[in-house]
Formats: C-alpha cells, structure tokens, sequence
C-alpha cells in the first residue's frame, strides 16, 4: 500500500478523469492503461524508437571524439604506379647533374696514373668506360652523392692510397690480399670498394661485385639444393645468372678470351669457344649458370690470366643463417649458399687467387644485423694490427656464430676514419667548383665543416656543405 | 622575551604573596637597555624569535633573609616598591625596539654626518634584512615606511668611505644586515690546468654536460663519440660547438665532453654552455661576445608540474555542456 497522501492525491486526479473509482485498484498504475481494449496492451502500445541515450562526459574526463561518416578528404582517384615502378624510382641511380658545373681542372683516373701515390689528397674523374662497368656492376648506390655532380668522381684518400699499394703488391707478387672495411657511417666504406673495383677494372683485373650482401640471404630471389653435396649446399640460379651478365658487361676485356678448359655442361660449348660463349650460357638458362660460374671462375684463374677483385659490401649479412628454409624446415646458413662460400672461402683464405687479386668485404653501419661475431672479428683484427700483446676476450654471454668466426679468424681490417683537413679542403674546392657550395674556402671555414662533421666524416661533409644549402 | 617577561611577574607575585603591602622594588640596572622584561602583553612569535633574542639580564634573587621580609611597608618604602622603571625609554610607546633603534641609527648618522662618502653604487653591497625579517627579530608591528626610512639611513651610513668607516658604525650595522651577504658566496676559482685543460660545466633541461677544453685542431669528442655519432641533428651538432663557432674558435681547441640524462636537443644546450664556461677560462676577455651568441647564460626553463583538475601543466578539460 502506498501512503495515505499519495494515495488521496491519486483519488482525486482519478476523479477528474474517470468517473467511477470502483473499478480502480490504487497503487498499481500499469493496469490501468487501457482497461477497456480487448486487444492487448502489447498491440496498442506503438514502440517508441529506442534511442540510446548516454549522458554527457563529467567535467574533468577526456572524451574521445571520433565523428563517423564524416568524409575523410578528397579520394585519391590517380592511377597508382605500375608494378615495380617505385622500386625502380628508389634503386635509381642517377650519376650525373647538367645544373653543376664543369669543373676544368679535373684529371681523370687512367690505367697508368690510378696506383700512383701522386694522387693522395686530391679529387679525381672515373673515365666513361669505368663509369659503365662500375655500372654494370652495381658499384654506385643510390643514395651516394653521385647525382649532384656533373660526372662522378671521387677522392684519392690516404685509404685509397693504402688500397692502390696493396693493388701494387698484388699485380707484381700475384698475393691474395683480403680485407674486411670498417668504418662509422656515411665515412665512405662502400665508395672505398668503388675505387677498389675502379682500380681494379682501369689495371684490366676481372672483377666481380656483390652490391648487396642482403639480397643474397633474404630469400628474395629462389635457391635449390646443388646436387651431389655434402652436407647440402644450395645454388641461387637467378641471382647467379645475373651475376654472370653483369660480368660479361663489366669485362668486356676479358670476354674474348678463348676458353683454355672444356668442362662439362647442360649446352654444348660451340667450338673454339670464348668466355663470351660460357658467359652466355649462363645467362640464358639459369638453372646451369652455377656450372658456367665455376667454369668461369677456373678459367679465370688459370695462369697468365688477371688478378680478380671480388667485393661484396654489407658483409653482416652473410655471417648468420639466412633467411632461406632448408627441407626439414630449419634455417640455412649462409655459408652453405654455394655463392656466399665462393666469396668467404676467398675472404677467410681458405682458397687463393692463384693470379693475385684482392677481395674486399664493406661492413654497413646502417643496414647491419647485429653480429658479434664480425664485431669480436674487426676487434681482434684491429688489436693484431695496432700490434697489441693480448687480443680481445670475447663475451661470453653473446651467442657467436661459430662459423663466422672460423672464416673470419685472420681477416685484416681497412679502417676508415675521418679525412684529413688537406684532404676535406681538397673536396670541398671541387664543390665549389662545381658550383655546388657557395663559400669561400678558406682555412677557417674548412676546419668548421671538418669539425662539424665530426671529425671529417666524409658524408656528413657532403651532407653539410653540399647538401643542406639555405 | 618571553623569559624576561616570566621572570619579571613571578617576582613581582611573590613580592605580593610574602607581604601584605608591597615592599620597596630593587631597581634594575640602566645597562639592560634592549630587554623588555616587564613588559605584560603575551609574546605572538616566540617561537619564530627563538634564534635572535635580546640581551636578558636575570632579576637578582630575591633575598627572604631580609630584615623588612615580613614587615608591612609604609610611606617612601612603599612608594619605591610600586616604582618600576621600564628598560627602554620608549617602553610605553608601541615600538619601543623599533625606537630605540631609529634613535640610535639617527643619532650615529648625527655623530658622523661629516665623514667624506662615495656615491651608492660604489659603496659596498649589503643585503640588509627584509622588513619580515626585522619584525620577527624585533617582534614588533613595524611598518613598512618606517624600516624604509630606517633603511635610508642605514644606507647613508654604508656610504661612509671604506677608509674612514668608524668601528661604531659598522657594529651598529652590522645588526641589520642579512646573516648571509651576496659577497659570500663566490663561485670556485677557474683555472687551465697543468695538462692545458679548462673544465666548464653548462646544465639545460635536465641534461648536465662537462667540457674539457684544451688547444688543438678542433676535434670534439663527447661521451667518446664524434659529434656525428652522438647527435644524428645537424642542428644539434652546431648548437653544441656553438660557443666555438660563434667566436671563430672552432678550430684551435679540442673539445672532450661527457654529458648526462635529458634528451638530445637538452643535452647539445647543455654542452653549449659546458663549452662557453671551459672557453671563457681559457678567453675571459671573450665574454660579451659569448654573451652576444647567448651562451652564457643559463636557461632556467624545465617542464611545469602537472595540476590538479588540468589535464596537463595549463590545459583545462573540456567544457562540456552539463
């Protein structure tokens, strides 16, 4: 029962409604609605819409306000590039600039003038010829300063010299020379193994690049097992067929030469066959262009033919499984890639060059996997050549790839460090030259930009003075 | 103070509980010039004035082997028992510390008035106590137009030339005066040491940098990196050596850092002025052009707290309407 006040004041709204009382029961309020219908209050009742009704947000709490429906700007209707074409935009490679400026006293690199020790400290032109080749092979990157300039050149550095010396070594002792480049970023370690393969294509050497360790060992390009290995090793047809064209495009000096073995291949050689023939092979089908690669690689280092310079820039990659399944499912190393254990074979000087030459191995301090393995390596390299008593120990906590290691116990290192204010001075005038910096070059003002970009740092000099004009 | 004035009334009470009428007060000495033992209003700040208390000269005991102990006062005896003769002259005025002073200070500046002086931004440098701070000392209501005017005076007398500076005067000033000086505190002395190193240390944000400065081709190294391995930001790398490049120094010193918490832009501010503070102890005479490229000054800016009812420092939540 309600209380007697509510229930009064019902009795009289009642009155003034209804005139009888009797049948009406207080205090239950939903059965008077509609007590006459025979329907039931169910079908009388419209629905009302229901409506969700939340209260506002109390002061002092964040609300998030996301609007839907609301258009979400003007929609794109441009056709998107074709397949590949962004790709093709970012590997670009553009090598000259019609808007810098001819710089006239340029001397351009030769095949008598590239060893000499003359050029230390000075900038100096790579021939058209060379230009193709390193092209060929991949040696320029696309995000070097190439394209800033009229045509490429480079600086003869005190590394560069120390490199041309060891060319020297090469061509008159026949000596495998084998060196892993270190360095910081952008201090030139990729431009330093341009020069090694521009030195080696101006003396007539064969050269052959890996541009890119990682595309060796991301499982971009296919792989199948070499048959008749133990334990298994793993070919890369396409990857290899590729390198087999760029070859026959980088040497076009060696090409001509007559094929001096006859080895065993799916095509029949035609007779009296050049490398030309074998090269081609190769590129045509694949599947047999790791054949044509080891019968070109004895044929290249039989005797009296050139020293071989074999390079290979972000050398992590290859010191660590890849990325590559074996048939049981478990990671393959990348030594057991039949062209990753060509190359570090050669770099650990488990194989020699029986004609000299010189393999090169830049590390990447941008795009590098963590290796500790390769870092102990550089370590104790660096200790044995400063002559040091007690090499590194090595952490025990860190889990080292054994057979990084083993390659790469008695590699030497080739350290780049920063220019020498001669040197900075030296390039920054060729900037200028080119128009391409618009200061005076003065003592002062090169010692600032050598200080600023730590040190001499070569591209972080680039990227000061020539880059980030106001 | 509030000693004086406990001693005072209980002596006063057992005066009045041994005897019927008072008996004859025992004056006090005119030496006690600054205690207010008599003085009968309750002490508000005796807690706060419990490091600066007035001279207080204990009431001599009170001797009940007197002959007149018990004996009812009459005529002159009783009238010297009622007299009690305040300290101060200015007892019954409401200042009479804050009086007695001004007197004294007026009287001092009367007495040497004639004394040669130099002007005011040659006389030496006091930081002379706040009005809050004399109040709580003197516990007394003093207003602040007359400190200042006290103040003038005091300054007046600061004026005096060192030489010829009496001992009396500095004393009396010498009660005015904060108990640390701004002359007191004096930074470390600066020197290049036996290697040719001058250390600068420069803060920002919550970064603190120390520079080592030596001469040499300009090599910097900070934390054992290069400038390049250590700030990625072209900016940053300039703003840290800007000391060195703003004067054209950029080249003749090396420059070896370690620098501590913060973020990057805090830390490259704070190696600013570590290098402007190690280059100014090898170049003193390069401080306005340092201060020109605004590097010797600290930037005192840090993050503001966060309050409460904001959403950050200042941000107010949304208004919203209910």
């Amino acid at each position: 029962m309600p209380p007697p006040s509510s229930c009064i004041r019902g009795l009289t709204r009642l009155r003034a409604a209804q005139p009888s009382i009797a049948c009406r029961r207080t205090g239950d309020a939903s059965i008077q609605t509609a007590s006459f219908s025979t329907s039931s209050a169910h079908y009388a009742i419209v629905a009302k819409k229901k409506t969700i009704s939340t209260p506002p947000p109390k002061r002092g709490t964040k609300t998030l306000n996301v609007k839907k429906g609301r258009k979400t700007g003007p929609v794109d209707t441009g056709k998107p590039p074709a397949v590949g074409e962004r790709k093709a935009m970012r590997k670009r490679v553009v090598l000259s600039n019609n808007n810098a400026l001819e710089v006239p006293s340029l001397v351009d690199l030769s095949e008598e003038n590239v060893l000499d020790t003359k050029n230390q400290g000075l900038v100096r032109g790579i021939p058209e010829e060379a230009v193709d080749a390193l092209r060929a092979v991949e040696a320029f990157k696309p995000r070097q300063g190439w394209s800033l300039f009229r045509r490429p050149a480079v600086l003869y550095r005190r590394e560069t010299t120390e490199l041309a010396q060891l060319a020297k070594g090469v061509e008159e002792g026949k000596k495998t020379e084998r060196r892993i480049v270190t360095g910081s970023r952008m201090s030139g370690k990729s431009t330093l193994v341009l020069q090694g393969l521009l030195m080696a294509h101006l003396r007539g050497w064969a050269i052959i690049n890996f541009p890119e360790a990682q595309d060796l060992v991301n499982a971009h390009t296919e792989y199948g097992p070499l048959p008749g290995s133990s334990p298994t090793q793993y070919t890369q047809d396409t990857y290899t067929a590729n390198l087999l064209s760029q070859f026959l495009k980088a040497n076009k000096h060696l090409i001509s030469l007559p094929m001096t073995t006859s080895p065993t291949l799916p095509q029949p050689l035609p007779p009296r066959a050049t490398l030309r023939h074998l090269l081609e092979i190769g590129i045509t089908t694949p599947e047999s262009s790791w054949p044509v690669f080891t019968s070109l690689w004895a044929e290249l280092t039989q005797p009296g033919r050139p020293p071989i310079m074999l390079a290979l820039d972000g050398l992590s990659h290859i010191m660590r499984n890849s990325e590559y399944l074996s048939a049981d499912v478990k990671p393959i190393h990348a030594h057991d890639l039949t062209l990753v254990r060509h190359f570090v074979d050669h770099l650990s000087g488990k194989k020699t060059l029986p004609n000299g030459g010189m393999v090169l191995a830049a590390t990447s301090s941008s795009n590098s996997p963590a290796n500790p393995a390769l870092e102990f390596s550089i370590q104790c390299a660096e200790a044995r050549k400063m002559g040091a008593k007690e090499t590194p120990m090595w952490n025990p906590y860190k889990v080292v790839d054994m057979r990084a290691m083993e390659a790469l116990k008695n590699v030497d290192t080739l350290h780049l460090s920063g220019l020498t204010k001669e040197e900075a001075r030296s390039i920054m005038e060729y900037y200028a030259e080119s128009g391409m910096l618009r200061a005076k070059v003065d003592e002062g003002f090169v010692g600032e930009r050598w200080s600023l970009a730590g040190m001499g740092n070569i591209g972080e000099l680039e990227r000061t003075s020539v880059r980030m004009r106001v | 103070m509030a000693r004086g004035e406990l001693s005072g009334s209980l002596r006063r009470a057992i005066d009045l509980l041994g005897r019927a009428y008072c008996s004859p007060a025992v004056r006090f000495p005119n030496t006690i010039r600054h205690s207010r033992c008599l003085s009968t209003t309750t002490s508000r700040c005796a807690e706060l004035t419990s490091e600066t208390h007035e001279k207080f000269t204990a009431a001599p005991p009170i001797d009940f082997s007197k002959p007149d102990a018990g004996r009812p006062k009459t005529g002159k005896q009783l009238l010297r028992t009622l007299r009690v003769v305040p300290a101060s002259p200015s007892y019954f005025s409401a200042k009479p510390t804050f009086n007695d002073d001004w007197v004294a200070l007026t009287a001092l500046l009367r007495k040497f008035a004639t004394l040669p002086t130099v002007p005011l931004p040659e006389a030496p440098k006091v930081a002379w106590k706040t009005i809050d701070q004399y109040r709580i000392m003197t516990n007394e209501p003093v207003k602040t137009l007359r400190y200042h005017k006290m103040l003038h005076v005091l300054r007046r007398l600061n004026r005096i030339h060192s030489s010829l500076m009496p001992q009396e005067v500095l004393v009396a000033m010498q009660r005015y005066k904060k108990d640390t000086q701004p002359s007191d505190m004096r930074p470390n002395p600066v020197f290049v040491d036996e290697a040719g190193r001058a250390k600068g240390v420069g803060r920002r944000k919550t970064s603190s940098a120390v520079a080592w400065l030596v001469e040499g081709e300009g090599e910097v190294l900070i934390n054992g990196k290069t400038l390049t391995d250590f700030f990625g930001r072209v900016h940053d790398r300039e703003s840290a050596v800007w000391a060195l490049k703003a004067t054209q120094r950029l080249d003749k010193y090396n420059v070896f850092a370690l620098v501590r918490g913060g973020g990057v832009t805090g830390q490259a501010e704070a190696l600013t002025l570590a290098i402007a503070k190690a280059l100014l102890v090898h170049e003193p005479a390069l401080k306005p052009a340092l201060r020109r490229a605004g590097t010797v000054t600290r930037d005192p800016r840090k993050v503001e707290r966060k309050k409460t009812g904001h959403v950050k420092a200042r941000k107010m939540p949304t208004w919203v309407k209910r």
